[in-house]
């Protein structure tokens, strides 16, 4: 088997809808075991880019590898027992099912069964006999994660993790998603519009705009490039 | 805790087999104190009604998806068992195949038509249901069609006199005991990993490829299933009244089927069990006084939708909880 240095590896990635490509011919490499944010203005293909990646996407041309094993025939379950997991931006639970059931449901795909561990990072332990339609909001966010946490994958692709989360939960969600990577050695993108927790948890961050890359580098780095500033971070960061 | 939606959905109650077995050995008492050999008859076809139903409400419960055409799996079976004898096989083969023939057509169409969900899948259901009850009707010569056919069961079938299962007291028994096995089995399936599975899959098919599950085979499993458990109530109707016709392979029963699911509650395994006898029960009563029976029917169904959406089985739930306080599945 082929080793590489990046964990999971998009190449000339492009997606189109009708004659729009939601997807330009992106590239972009994750070297194993770091958190990469991605952002980008809603639209730029940030979502798509998850799709791609995760075998959701029907139509699509470029390649996907995962530790320099190309994964772009397989599907979606393939790519999760692989170890590429994901979570959603609108949450993607089972609403019928208690906490415990979807959690030990999703662990049992896995190698090893980390449910209990799990719950009890995400604060769910508490809750794990409830139906998952029944707890807030913010709960069910939380699920959605730990369906992607369980099984300790070895790649994790967010999609909004913290979306509708109040500051302080988006802050604590960040504080447990840098513990866990470290811990775990997992590979992480982050899809954020937070840039709180986009800056204080990734060591580098990709900016996607109208399909294309438009920056990449440290945060400090995207900071300060006035492109980036104009495009997507405005006038909210200082 | 006295939402009746919490719970109805996974019966983990491990109460359930302890009631199961005091209700299933209650019933086997009734042919001692039932005197009357028509109301043993109406109970025992009830009960192979209610075979029906549980197999078309497990299917409802577990793919969340409404089949028009398990009645197919219903006749197939009985038209197993008579062509099976005729051709000269012994009636105890006849009788297992009768079972795993339908079962397997059942996993073979599942495999197809799972994919397809929503109304879609209804109408297919209703398609190859209909296709099989024209088959036997048109193709005489396979089954006297329209006239339908005597099966020919010999003397003893498993060492057992066929007396017993086409006599009303004893039959009745034999039925009570199939429909008490079927919902034992089926809640145990239901509780099991398998169970959770496919109660994920119906929810969320999505999230559950993306927590690393293929979802067609576990759907089509279930279908398979709901399907034997119709091809079983066929079997004892076949025991039973020795003769097949093509209406019981008619959507007409497919759609009584699905009418008892509801009125009992298909998130309860049980539910449609209970569903099938009342339905029985209301079909012969109001039979009695009017030729009108369906519109009593049409009533109580839309009486049960819109007032008791989770079924007579959903009400007597909550009403056990309420008078326990705990949790009374
Ligand atoms: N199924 C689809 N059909 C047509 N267009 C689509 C489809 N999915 C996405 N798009 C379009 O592709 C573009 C990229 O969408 P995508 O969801 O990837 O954006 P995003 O970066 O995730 O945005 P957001 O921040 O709002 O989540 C958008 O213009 C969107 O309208
Ligand atoms: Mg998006």
């Amino acid at each position: 088997m082929t080793t590489s240095a990046y964990a999971i590896e998009g190449i000339d990635m492009t997606r189109r809808f009708g004659g729009f490509a939601a997807l330009d011919g992106v590239s972009l490499a994750v070297p194993h075991g770091e958190i990469r944010g991605l952002i980008g203005p809603n639209g730029a293909g940030k979502s798509t880019l998850m799709d791609v990646l995760t075998g959701r996407a029907q139509t699509w041309s470029g390649r996907v590898l995962m530790d320099g094993r190309d994964i772009s025939g397989l599907g979606a379950v393939e790519r999760r027992r692989a170890g590429l997991a994901r979570s959603f931006q609108r949450t993607n639970i089972f609403p019928d099912l208690t906490i415990d059931e979807q959690i030990r449901l999703a662990a049992a795909t896995a190698e090893r069964d980390n449910s209990d561990e799990v719950m009890a990072e995400l604060g769910l332990a508490d809750l794990a006999h409830r139906r998952a339609a029944d707890v807030s909001y913010g709960d069910q966010r939380r699920l959605d994660l730990a369906l992607a946490l369980v099984g300790r994958p070895r790649v994790l692709l967010l999609d909004e993790p913290a979306a509708g989360l109040s500051m302080q939960e988006s802050m604590v969600l960040a504080g447990i998603l840098r513990d866990l990577a470290g811990r775990w050695g997992v590979t992480v993108l982050l899809v954020e519009h937070d840039m709180e927790v986009i800056f204080s948890i990734c060591s580098r961050v990709t900016v996607l705009h109208l399909g294309k890359i438009l920056a990449d580098g440290t945060p400090d780095e995207i900071r300060r490039i006035p492109e980036v500033v104009t495009a997507y971070l405005g006038s909210s960061v200082e | 805790m006295t939402d009746i939606a919490a719970a109805p959905s996974r019966s983990r109650n491990v109460g359930f087999p302890a009631v199961l077995a005091v209700l299933g050995a209650a019933g086997c008492a009734l042919p001692f104190l039932v005197q009357s050999p028509l109301l043993l008859t109406l109970m025992t076809q009830a009960t192979i009604n209610a075979v029906l139903a549980t197999g078309v409400g497990f299917l409802l419960r577990q793919n969340g998806t409404v089949s028009f055409g398990h009645a197919a799996f219903f006749g197939l079976a009985a038209y197993a068992t008579a062509l099976l004898i005729k051709f000269g096989l012994p009636a105890e083969l006849a009788i297992v195949l009768a079972v795993v023939l339908p079962t397997l057509l059942a996993l073979l169409l599942g495999v197809v038509i799972v994919r397809i969900t929503g109304v879609a899948f209804s109408m297919l259901t209703l398609a190859v249901a209909q296709a099989f009850h024209e088959l036997f009707l048109k193709w005489r010569e396979l089954a006297n069609g329209d006239d339908g056919m005597a099966i020919a069961f010999p003397a003893k079938v498993f060492g057992l006199d066929i007396a017993i299962f086409q006599q009303p007291a004893s039959m009745f028994l034999v039925c009570w005991l199939a429909l008490v096995g079927v919902i034992l089995g089926l809640w145990l399936l239901a509780r099991s990993r398998f169970g959770t599975l496919t109660l994920a899959i119906r929810e969320n098919e999505e999230r559950a490829r993306y927590i690393g599950y293929r979802t067609v085979l576990p759907r089509a499993i279930i279908y398979a299933i709901s399907a034997a458990v119709c091809a079983l109530g066929g079997l004892l109707f076949a025991l039973y009244n020795g003769f097949v016709s093509p209406g019981t392979l008619h959507w007409s029963l497919s759609g009584e089927a699905l009418i008892m699911a509801i009125i009992g509650g298909p998130r309860l395994i049980w539910g449609p069990a209970l569903g099938g006898v009342i339905f029985f029960f209301i079909k012969n009563a109001a039979g009695d006084f009017t030729d009108h029976w369906p519109a009593v029917i049409g009533i109580t169904l839309i009486l049960v939708t819109v007032l008791l959406p989770r079924g007579v089985g959903g009400l007597l739930v909550w009403l056990g909880r309420r008078a326990g306080g705990g949790r009374g599945e």
